[in-house]
């Protein structure tokens, strides 16, 4: 029994001088932590951004451009820093054909001022005809005026006609040269990005964004933002609704999100909520991958370089395995320690703030230990008997990687934990052993209530599978270990399991 | 004190169907050198791995002094296997306390023991190098500490003295031979039948995991005598050639190698023959060496296998 201690001793010395474990401990996990937190520090606080300039297209005539740049350096001009967005008319003046066309255009609307003048000066005349009886040839005036107002009614409206569909073929040049020119500014990258103004935008509410990359979300949101602001202000002042009013009414509006957790209501801060079980997910995976990699590495050399055959003779698989299972199972939990430990010396320096990893608990740290108990034993056995089966190193590694990739799954799937940890699938997935080590330490943070049931049935059901990858470990190491240049086979394997 | 005695009794165990070692039956006993030969595959090795309990035998039961094998500690027993091997980051003393407290040595005394030993092997300025740093000798050199370091009651070694310089080899049979005073257990495998027949007092031959030989080395020998006798002598031996009952296997002009075919021909007859024409500087029984008795053995089991 005593050698269990020895050997387990021995690994866990050997181990914790390495060069290894160094990096292991403190610079992947930095490395990580900054890799996933930067971006959101840039996110947060972009540094001095260049000024964007933003096209407007405007077919509505309702001058939308000088609403857009009041509502843009509203919300998105801090102080003492140069405005974010400019807003630029595409001018499209320089276009022969809609200046010619332009001109046109003003020529038949001159006309028609000219016969609405007129039309008007009738009208005017006849008034003038009825108030006064006084007036000689009075009745003949009414009648022949009559007539000259009828006729320049139907010219007024048949010039009104030709002008609303000249009007409707300029608007279809103007846009289609202002598009093109908006075009090749997009193109040039003097434009960030152009927005086109339907003529009954405020209608129907649709509004055109032009980009190289509509994908950027950040960009396309804000202005959707904005502009739902503008077109309902256009829409209620359309309604003849008071300025000041509107003004009251559109007072923006913010979500302060709270979460409802067993001690209490918590304010939600996504990148702390969020960031918070993915960081812890990752160190579970280092923490696991690292102690469960000894044991894997410390198997495959005393394979390959033979001291295995000493070791066996001085003590049997079962104190080997044993041992080493301890060791290095020590050796990760010293591993978490010090994150821990590490963690709790930079909240009460004021290097992390307390509240941005408030997730930080002490049952949630009891919750961490229990779960890479479980996925080391679970993980270690299994690399105990890819270990020993394997008859090179090239052939374990890859074996290694793959249960890697099985591990990390449950990162991929983290936004569909983070919006409902508790769903069917996601449940049901983190009852696989593979899994469950991932899945339990992003869920039990995130739930709102502790997930009781959940921790009781993920732990029996790692436990037993514990013991069932233990024992076939156990049956393998035994025999595999000695063979050597040879890979077993299946039907080999499971004769030593069978007889063991 | 009673001797100590490792006995194998119908011993057998086979790999995936094929018969590796067949009902085995062998006795050492403490204070003698026993050498386990045989070619390649005869299934030494397995046969050591049984006796160091690293694999169980399928039939029969390993006994020391008595008592079955598995119910007895590891710490009794040393082991060099074939195929050495050290953990090549660790340094050479802190590896060696490591398995000396496997053996349940104290941290202290495996320190003071494996000091003593590299001393003993010239190798005790090496102490906090690491393994990776030294020669293949040397490493060989910690290799057979680990196997002796906890003064075990059986010590087995395969191929001990492959890859050891002549100075070491003379170093490693002293320290064999302070274990055979002690009247302990020293199991020996090896391909050098010189080194078998200088070092070894019984010799067990195994073949295709059958025992074709075994017994006392002086015996074997006495047994596979050819009846040969070498004579050698300043004058010319040419004479040599009409003595009736015997057949001349080697001469030359002052020595002749014969065997004495007629068995009534007495020798000291023969030797006065001799002496009357010739003066005898030398006249000695011919014993084959192991070398010869091995492969003769091994050929005719082989042969008579077919």
């Amino acid at each position: 029994m005593k050698n269990i201690f020895r050997i387990a001793r021995w690994e866990f010395v050997t181990r914790f001088r390495s060069r290894s474990f160094l990096f292991n401990t403190f610079i992947s996990p930095l490395l990580f932590i900054s890799v996933i937190t930067l971006p959101i520090f840039f996110f947060q606080y972009q540094p001095e951004v260049s000024t964007k300039l933003i096209g407007v297209i405007d077919l509505s005539g309702k001058n939308i451009e000088k609403d857009l740049q009041k509502a843009l350096n509203h919300y998105y001009s801090p102080e003492n820093r140069s405005r974010e967005y400019v807003v630029m008319k595409v001018s499209v003046n320089s276009s022969g054909p809609y200046r010619e066309m332009l001109s046109e255009y003003k020529e038949i609307k001159s006309r028609r001022d000219s016969i609405a003048r007129l039309y008007e000066q009738i009208k005017a005349q006849r008034a003038a005809y009825y108030k006064n009886t006084k007036i000689a040839n009075r009745e003949y005036f009414l009648r022949t005026s009559y007539e000259k107002l009828q006729n320049t009614r139907e010219e007024k409206e048949l010039t009104d006609m030709e002008l609303e569909n000249f009007k409707t073929s300029l608007d279809s040049v103007y846009k289609f040269e202002a598009l093109k020119m908006a075009d090749s500014l997009l193109i040039t990258n003097v434009l960030n990005a152009y927005l086109l103004f339907p003529h009954e935008f405020t209608k129907n509410g649709i509004v055109e964004y032009h980009s190289k990359n509509p994908g950027d979300l950040r960009e396309t949101e804000r202005f959707e933002k904005i502009l739902q602001n503008i077109i309902i202000e256009k829409r209620m002042m359309d309604d003849h609704v008071e300025q000041a009013k509107v003004h009251k009414w559109l007072s923006p509006i913010y979500i302060k999100k709270y979460q409802l957790m067993p001690q209490g209501q918590k304010e939600w801060d996504f990148y702390a909520q969020f960031y918070g079980p993915l960081i812890g997910v990752f160190l579970l995976f280092m923490a696991i991958f690292t102690a469960g990699g000894y044991l894997f590495s410390s198997i495959l050399l005393e394979k390959s370089n033979r001291v295995i055959e000493v070791l066996l003779s001085y003590a049997n698989s079962i104190q080997i395995m044993g041992g080493k299972i301890l060791g290095l199972g020590s050796l990760g939990l010293v591993q978490v320690l010090i994150w821990l430990l590490l963690t709790a010396l930079f909240i009460s320096s004021g290097i992390i703030p307390a509240d941005k990893i408030s997730y930080l608990t002490l049952s949630n740290a009891l919750y961490f230990i229990i779960y890479f108990s479980l996925g080391f034993l679970f993980y270690g056995a299994i690399f105990i008997s890819v270990g020993s089966l394997s008859s090179n190193e090239y052939d374990a590694q890859q074996i290694n990687q793959l249960l890697r990739t099985v591990a990390v799954f449950p990162v991929l799937l983290s936004l569909i934990v983070l919006a409902e940890p508790n769903s069917l699938w996601i449940r049901i997935l983190s009852y696989i052993p593979f899994l469950t080590p991932s899945f339990m330490i992003m869920r039990i943070p995130l739930s709102s209530q502790l997930i009781t049931t959940d921790i009781y049935v993920t732990i029996a059901i790692m436990v037993i599978s514990i013991l069932f990858v233990i024992f076939v470990a156990g049956r393998i190491f035994r025999v595999a270990t000695l063979m050597q240049g040879k890979k077993a086979s299946w039907t080999e394997i499971w004769r030593w399991l069978k007889v063991g | 004190m009673a001797q100590n005695i490792l006995q194998l009794k119908k011993v057998s165990k086979s790999f995936a169907g094929t018969v590796v070692v067949g009902d085995l039956n062998l006795k050492v006993k403490g204070g003698e050198v026993f050498g386990l030969l045989g070619p390649n595959g005869a299934g030494k090795t397995t046969t050591m791995r049984m006796i160091m309990n690293i694999i169980r035998p399928d039939q029969g039961e390993i006994l020391y002094n008595d008592q079955p094998r598995h119910k007895i500690k590891n710490l009794h027993f040393g082991y060099l296997p074939e195929e050495r091997g050290l953990y090549p980051r660790a340094t050479v003393l802190e590896m060696l306390v490591y398995f000396g407290t496997l053996n349940n040595l104290s941290a202290r005394r495996a320190e003071v023991e494996a000091i003593r030993y590299l001393d003993r092997l010239g190798m005790v300025e090496f102490t906090d190098a690491q393994i990776n740093q030294l020669s293949k000798g040397m490493q060989q050199k910690i290799q057979f500490i680990v196997a002796f370091l906890h003064d075990p009651d059986v010590l087995i070694l395969d191929e001990p003295f492959s890859g050891l310089d002549p100075i070491n080899q003379i170093v490693l049979r002293e320290i064999l031979q302070e274990y055979k005073q002690k009247k302990k257990i020293l199991i020996i495998s090896t391909h050098q039948m010189e080194q078998a027949e200088q070092l070894c007092d019984h010799i067990c031959l195994i073949n295709q995991s059958k025992v074709i030989l075994d017994g006392q080395l002086s015996r074997i020998k006495k047994n596979y005598r050819e009846n040969a006798f070498f004579v050698e002598s300043d004058d010319s031996l040419e004479f040599m050639q009409e003595i009736s009952g015997i057949s001349i296997i080697e001469q030359d002009n002052n020595s002749c190698k014969f065997t004495v075919a007629e068995q009534r021909l007495k020798i000291p007859v023969l030797f006065e023959n001799i002496q009357k024409k010739a003066g005898i500087k030398r006249f000695e029984i011919v014993e084959p060496s192991l070398h010869d008795i091995f492969i003769r053995l091994v050929q005719a089991e082989t042969e008579g296998g077919k």
